[in-house]
Formats: structure tokens, C-alpha cells, sequence
């Protein structure tokens, strides 16, 4: 009976999960980031926690490209990392309606992919001109659009399956074995919930790359084009300096 | 006799799926930590690429796994 009345409210659950999932971190950044107390000097505490959290994101997005690149792309990476990390970490908690992660319905992760599909599909625009972007899709196999679809189900259905299936995994022990077991299940459980939100980003960061790349090198060749008609390039090319008799190579 | 052979249907496939899956990830692990010993200073480069590959196997175990459940809902109705 209770089951059947908790099946019913799934979805108001999923939301509520959902909401508490937006509230914990927008609190917890809230809390990281005091405005007037940033400083790019010796930095506080709370400072040093978000400047590492943020450290990762904004590495991967420096290989992509510039700074205007990182702006961009490193919130997004950061929003999506975080945002399924707490969602699965909700299985963790010992309280009967909240230990429902969010990711383990598969309208959230596919939500969530068709965010990450949709973003990289929003920077391709926003890097390569909106012709750019169309063009990605059809240019040069016109067939291209089919993966950005595979692009969601993959990335929807891998979210899905791992956090879905511990989940499940958890709900069948606990009903048999209440007592120890769990545990264990709870703590191997750790590792595929850290593990999918670094892949769901780095996948997420490989499209954005894929599509990024295109402007860098368009960025270059205009580089080169002015270098060739004699306008001065940003930053002049150096020569390591060259030492003569150097102990250290004889 | 139906029953068991629907059964049958739906949990060989994920036996299937995660056997191979797991043969190739072993191989990817292996050839992973094999280049991490030998340049340790581009360890971190090669477990990012190492768990991309990693979930892009996964994914197909997964597919697996779904089709599985949709049979196994099948099951329960025949």
C-alpha cells in the first residue's frame, strides 16, 4: 500500500529532490564565494576550497582556448559537474524520501543530456557564427545532426543505467537484508557516483572541444593571413636564447 | 516453458553484455596503468582518457542492461 502510494508521488519527489539538489548548491556557492572578500592575494579559507573545486573546469577549458574560451565553457562544465554529483550523492543519505537520486529517473539524465547536447550545440553558435554551427551539422558528412542524437541517448542512458541500476541494486538488498550489507553497497556506491559526473563532463567537454577547435583554427589562419599582409601579429614569436659552450649539453 | 525461455532472454544478454565488457575494460585498465608506470608525469592526461574510454565501453553494457529491463517488464506481463 505505501509502496504503491510512493510510486504514485514519484515524480513530485524527483522535482522536490530536484529542487534541493538547486537550493544546496546555490547556498554552498553562496557560501564559497563572499564577493567582497575575493581577493587575488593570500586567499581565505572558503576562497581556497572554491578555487579548487573550480581549478579542474577551468584547466580543461585553458586547453581548449583562450580566455574568452574558459569564460564561457568552465561555468558550464563546473554547473554540470556538480549538479549530477549531489544528484547521485542523494542515494547516500538515510532519510526514507530523500535517498531517491534524482538521476536514477531517466527523465533527468535525459533532461540533463539534452542540456549538454543543446550548450554545445548554444557555444558552436556563439564561437563559429550561427552559419558556422548549421554547417557543423551538415559539413562535411551531412549526416553529422544523427550523432549529436546518439550524443543524448549515450550520454542520457550511461547517467542512467550505472545510477539507476545501483539504486535498484539497493532498494533489492535492502528489502531482503536490512542490516550490513547496505553498507558495503552504500560505499562502492561512492565510486560510480563521482565517476559518471566526471565522464558525463568530460564527454560534455570533448563535444564543446570538438566544436571550439573549429573557431581556433579558423582564429589562427586569420592569424597567419595578417602575419602574411604585414600586419603585426599580437604576440611577437621568441627564440629561446641560444647559449654557446653550455657546460651542462657538452 | 515459454516463461523460462523469455527469462532466459532477458538475463543472458547482460551476462553476455558484461563479460565483454568487462574483458575490455581490463585491457584498457591494463594498458593504462602499464603508460602511467613508464611516464608517471603524464599520469593524469592518461586516467582522464582512460575513463572516457572506459564509459564509452560501459555505455554499450548499458544498452545491454536497458534492453534487459524493457524484456523483463515483457516478462512479467506474459
Amino acid at each position: 500500500m505505501e509502496e504503491s502510494v510512493l510510486e504514485e508521488l514519484m515524480p513530485y519527489i524527483v522535482i522536490g529532490n530536484l529542487a534541493i539538489v538547486a537550493v544546496v548548491l546555490v547556498a554552498g556557492g553562496r557560501f564559497l564565494v563572499r564577493k567582497h572578500a575575493l581577493t587575488s592575494d593570500v586567499p581565505d579559507s572558503r576562497q581556497n576550497v572554491a578555487e579548487f573545486i573550480m581549478n579542474f573546469f577551468v584547466g580543461k577549458a585553458r586547453d581548449m582556448g583562450d580566455r574568452d574560451v574558459v569564460l564561457k565553457v568552465a561555468p558550464f562544465l563546473a554547473t554540470c559537474f556538480l549538479f549530477i554529483l549531489i544528484c547521485n550523492l542523494m542515494g547516500m543519505i538515510p532519510i526514507p524520501v530523500l535517498n531517491n537520486p534524482p538521476t536514477s529517473y531517466f527523465s533527468v539524465p535525459l533532461g540533463l543530456a539534452l542540456c549538454a547536447v543543446g550548450g554545445t550545440l548554444v557555444l558552436s553558435g556563439v564561437f563559429n557564427g550561427l552559419g558556422g554551427a548549421v554547417k557543423h551539422l551538415f559539413w562535411p558528412n551531412p549526416l553529422q545532426w544523427i550523432s549529436e542524437i546518439t550524443d543524448v541517448m549515450s550520454l542520457s542512458l550511461r547517467l542512467f543505467g550505472n545510477i539507476g541500476g545501483e539504486h535498484m541494486t539497493l532498494v533489492l538488498v535492502t528489502s531482503s537484508v536490512a542490516v550490513g550489507i547496505p553498507l558495503i553497497l552504500h560505499v562502492l556506491g561512492l565510486i560510480p557516483a563521482f565517476v559518471q559526473a566526471l565522464v558525463f563532463t568530460l564527454l560534455t567537454a570533448s563535444f564543446i572541444a570538438n566544436v571550439v577547435h573549429k573557431h581556433e583554427e579558423h582564429a589562427e589562419a586569420r592569424a597567419k593571413a595578417d602575419a602574411r599582409t604585414g600586419v603585426p601579429a599580437g604576440v611577437p614569436e621568441q627564440t629561446p636564447p641560444v647559449v654557446e659552450g653550455d657546460p651542462a649539453v657538452a | 516453458m515459454e516463461v523460462v525461455l523469455l527469462a532466459l532472454v532477458t538475463t543472458i544478454p547482460i551476462g553476455l553484455g558484461a563479460t565483454v565488457a568487462a574483458l575490455s575494460m581490463r585491457r584498457i585498465s591494463v594498458s593504462a596503468i602499464e603508460g602511467m608506470t613508464r611516464q608517471p608525469e603524464i599520469a593524469p592526461q592518461l586516467f582522464t582518457a582512460m575513463l572516457i574510454g572506459m564509459a564509452l565501453i560501459e555505455a554499450l553494457c548499458i544498452y545491454c542492461l536497458v534492453v534487459a529491463l524493457m524484456l523483463a517488464g515483457n516478462v512479467g506481463a506474459a
